[in-house]
């Protein structure tokens, strides 16, 4: 039924609904669409791409074919469109971008048909798997993005096979990303849970001062609070110092650029996102409960366990939801106090979105990682007590 | 009540993307690589044409990333109009259409020393790397790139430029291959694998820099004992009193280019923008200033130039190693990634 009211209410949520739609589901549709599109060859190369999908794929192709992808080809260098072409094929195979630009450069010089020019100038180009490549990166979809993902590609006859093994990292990287991130997400909760206890049992004015504590680094910059750990955790900083002066150490000790770094800079950058949560949690828990608890003859240890414990779940469940996804994306923290060893996906993200301009792996990557966060969160969901019984309260 | 809202809502979102265009009209913005180039460049190549001119001129700094612009190619949305760009990505960013075929009826094109003028890339200035050290610290350190890898002889933590890019070259001279033959050894499969084992002996012991001013940093606050970063930041730091003498023997040395964006609002501005800080005089005054090494003929031969910039890199070619740009275009983006594979192992 359409009342007043509820058009009241639609108005006050459109802004939002907008805002989500054009900042989040939009790019984010954008993004995915990117990682399996494939339409450089077909909007470069619409006349090969036309023949390439009537070939049948065993015999090599006509002179015709040829003759069309070196026509386009010289008329997208002219209109400087060759570029995405000649990436996309080098992609899938390093070499190719130079074995098209020499076959383009000579071409002007053959005298007879283009198919034998090109083959005397390089066999491959009489090879039906290199015209299978091409024809394979006709579009409209490719798995490429995504098996590279994963360290998988297509083989020359479309069989998937692993990568070369200098070239598999991502599953790596992906199983480093979450390890750091739940190892992280560990400390957090074992380090927030007596702190959130404490501030919710002092009294106000201890706990408003304990608040503005953890709530001041919060307002920080990321980027200024990693960087004074560099400072701190320099060969010759304030700690390798005060370590050498009480004659602990002769060596100044490596702790900078490494993993100790990386995850003592990033509980600290995290460590409110799990104190905030578990305090407001806690500060509902009514002391009743426990009085009851101890009247009825519970020691300790077991009113804690049977009573606190369960009680103050959703908001070790929050904080560690949150603490998780945000330490899966991070990017500035171990760039620049871990070393090459300690670095998470979205290094490699970022890699291939601003320095090799490679946006569909990128793309994938993201997704991916995207997809796996998912999955963990729904199995957290399903199996940690506190996510449903209480309700993630945030 | 509804109606009303969407259409406020409707209003203020179209004129929120119709801002970006109302700004069109802006000033010719040229972006580099920051540093003291930049800050001498300022004053004598974009203000130095803003007067004459009576146009205004910004610039600002990047990293070398080429996805900004990319995508502001790719969204239409064009901010920068000159940019100084590596020339390996130049000729890519040439093929892939983001710059601008040069208009050699505005700039002109006989300037240049060979290699200078390109289908969308005016020779700039050149800039090379090498080994550094502080003697302060270390009073006698690594004299070449074998000694880099001698970590029994020269103890410390090393700092190389993250990236396939020079450090590739860098291990196989380290491994003993000539100078002359580091590229026809790097083009094949095998020499490929040979740097990256050589690269393995060393890896516990190097941390990558990313920007330039970081091997400066870490070599200045003993973070690392040795470092290769940039000539001219060196020769920099050095007149401003600390000891790291440059070692000719381990240059490896390019040429940025000035480009222009594709599409940019200010096109004709921006190639003339270009002529101009290609021209002899600008770039005589600017040598005044800051050790520039151009690829302006008149002022690269320049005896008197040459004499009062001794780290001129173009004055040490014969010594150092010329940072091949074919062989990058064809193997750039394969290596890279590579060697981003290698590195997160």
């Amino acid at each position: 039924m359409v009342t007043k009211r509820n058009l009241l209410a639609a108005a006050l949520i459109a802004p939002l609904l907008l805002l989500v739609l054009v900042s989040f589901i939009v790019p984010l549709g954008a993004t995915l669409y990117r990682a399996v599109e494939d339409a450089e060859i077909p909007t470069i190369l619409p006349q090969t791409t036309a023949l390439l999908k009537q070939w049948d794929g065993e015999a090599l192709p006509s002179e015709q074919v040829y003759r069309s992808l070196i026509t386009e080809l010289r008329d997208a260098q002219e209109q400087q469109k060759a570029g995405p072409v000649l990436n996309r094929l080098n992609f899938e195979e390093t070499g190719l971008r130079s074995m098209l630009l020499q076959g383009l450069r000579a071409s002007g010089r053959f005298a007879g048909s283009t198919k034998e020019g090109l083959i005397a100038l390089n066999p491959r180009w009489g090879d039906p798997q290199f015209w299978g490549l091409v024809k394979r990166s006709t579009g409209p979809w490719t798995p490429l993005y995504f098996l590279r993902s994963v360290d998988l590609k297509l083989g020359p006859d479309g069989a998937v096979v692993p990568t070369a093994e200098e070239e598999a990292v991502f599953i790596k990287l992906f199983l480093r990303t979450f390890e750091i991130s739940l190892t992280v997400t560990l400390i957090c909760a074992v380090l927030a849970y007596p702190i959130a206890y404490t501030l919710s049992i002092l009294p106000q004015v201890w706990t408003n001062i304990g608040i503005m504590l953890v709530l001041i680094p919060f307002w920080t910059s990321i980027l200024v609070r990693t960087t004074a750990w560099f400072i701190i955790l320099q060969r010759e900083g304030p700690i390798n110092a005060l370590l050498i002066s009480l004659h602990l150490v002769d060596q100044p000790v490596t702790m900078i650029f490494t993993r100790f770094a990386v995850y003592l800079a990033m509980v600290h950058v995290l460590l409110p996102f799990a104190i905030l949560p578990l305090y407001s949690v806690m500060k509902g828990i009514k002391p009743d409960y426990m009085r009851a608890a101890a009247s009825l003859g519970a020691p300790g240890w077991r009113r804690f366990l049977r009573i606190y414990l369960p009680l103050s779940m959703p908001g070790v469940a929050a904080g560690a939801m949150m603490v998780f996804m945000l330490s899966v994306g991070f990017y500035i923290t171990p760039a620049l106090v871990g070393g090459s060893g300690d670095q998470m996906i979205s290094y490699f993200i970022a890699f291939f979105t601003n320095t090799s301009v490679n946006w569909g792996i990128a793309a994938a990557l993201a997704a991916l990682l995207m997809g796996m966060t998912g999955v963990l969160v729904a199995i957290a969901w399903l199996l940690v007590p506190g996510f449903r019984a209480g309700g993630v309260r945030v | 009540m509804k109606s009303k809202f969407f259409v406020s809502a409707m209003t203020s979102l179209l004129l929120a993307c119709a801002l970006p265009s109302l700004a069109s009209a802006r000033d010719l913005m040229v972006v580099g690589f920051g540093g003291g180039f930049q800050d001498n460049a300022r004053k004598h190549l974009f203000q130095g044409y803003a007067t004459e001119k009576g146009v205004k001129v910004i610039d600002d700094v990047y990293n070398g990333e080429m996805a900004k612009l990319y995508s502001m190619v790719k969204s239409g949305d064009i901010t920068f109009d000159v940019i100084m760009v590596e020339a390996p990505e130049m000729v890519r960013a040439c093929e892939d259409g983001v710059l601008e075929k040069l208009d050699w009826t505005l700039i002109n094109k006989d300037k240049f020393i060979p290699g200078g003028a390109s289908t969308c890339g005016a020779g700039a200035v050149g800039w090379g790397v090498s080994l550094f050290y502080d003697q302060a610290r270390t009073p006698q350190g690594p004299a070449n790139y074998a000694d880099l890898w001698n970590v029994q002889k020269f103890p410390g933590k090393r700092s190389l430029r993250s990236g396939a890019k020079m450090t590739m070259e860098i291990a196989l001279m380290a491994d003993g291959v000539p100078m002359a033959d580091v590229y026809k050894v790097l083009a094949t499969p095998d020499g490929q694998k040979r740097a990256f084992a050589k690269l393995d002996e060393l890896k516990p012991h190097i941390v990558w820099w990313k920007s330039g001013a970081q091997p400066l940093q870490l070599v200045g606050s003993g973070e690392v004992a040795y470092a290769v970063g940039y000539v001219g930041r060196t020769i920099k730091a050095t007149e401003g009193g600390a000891k790291y003498p440059v070692q000719w023997n381990t240059l490896l040395f390019s040429f940025d280019y000035w480009t222009v964006v594709r599409n940019s609002p200010n096109k004709a501005e921006a190639m003339k923008l270009v002529n101009y800080m290609t021209d002899e005089k600008p770039l005589m005054n600017l040598a005044q200033d800051w050790a520039v090494s151009p690829a302006t003929a008149a002022v690269a031969n320049n005896p008197e130039v040459v004499k009062k910039n001794p780290g001129m890199v173009a004055s040490h070619a014969r010594e150092g190693l010329f940072i091949s740009t074919d062989f990058w275009v064809e193997n750039g983006a394969d290596l890279e990634a590579k060697f981003n594979a290698w590195v997160a192992k």
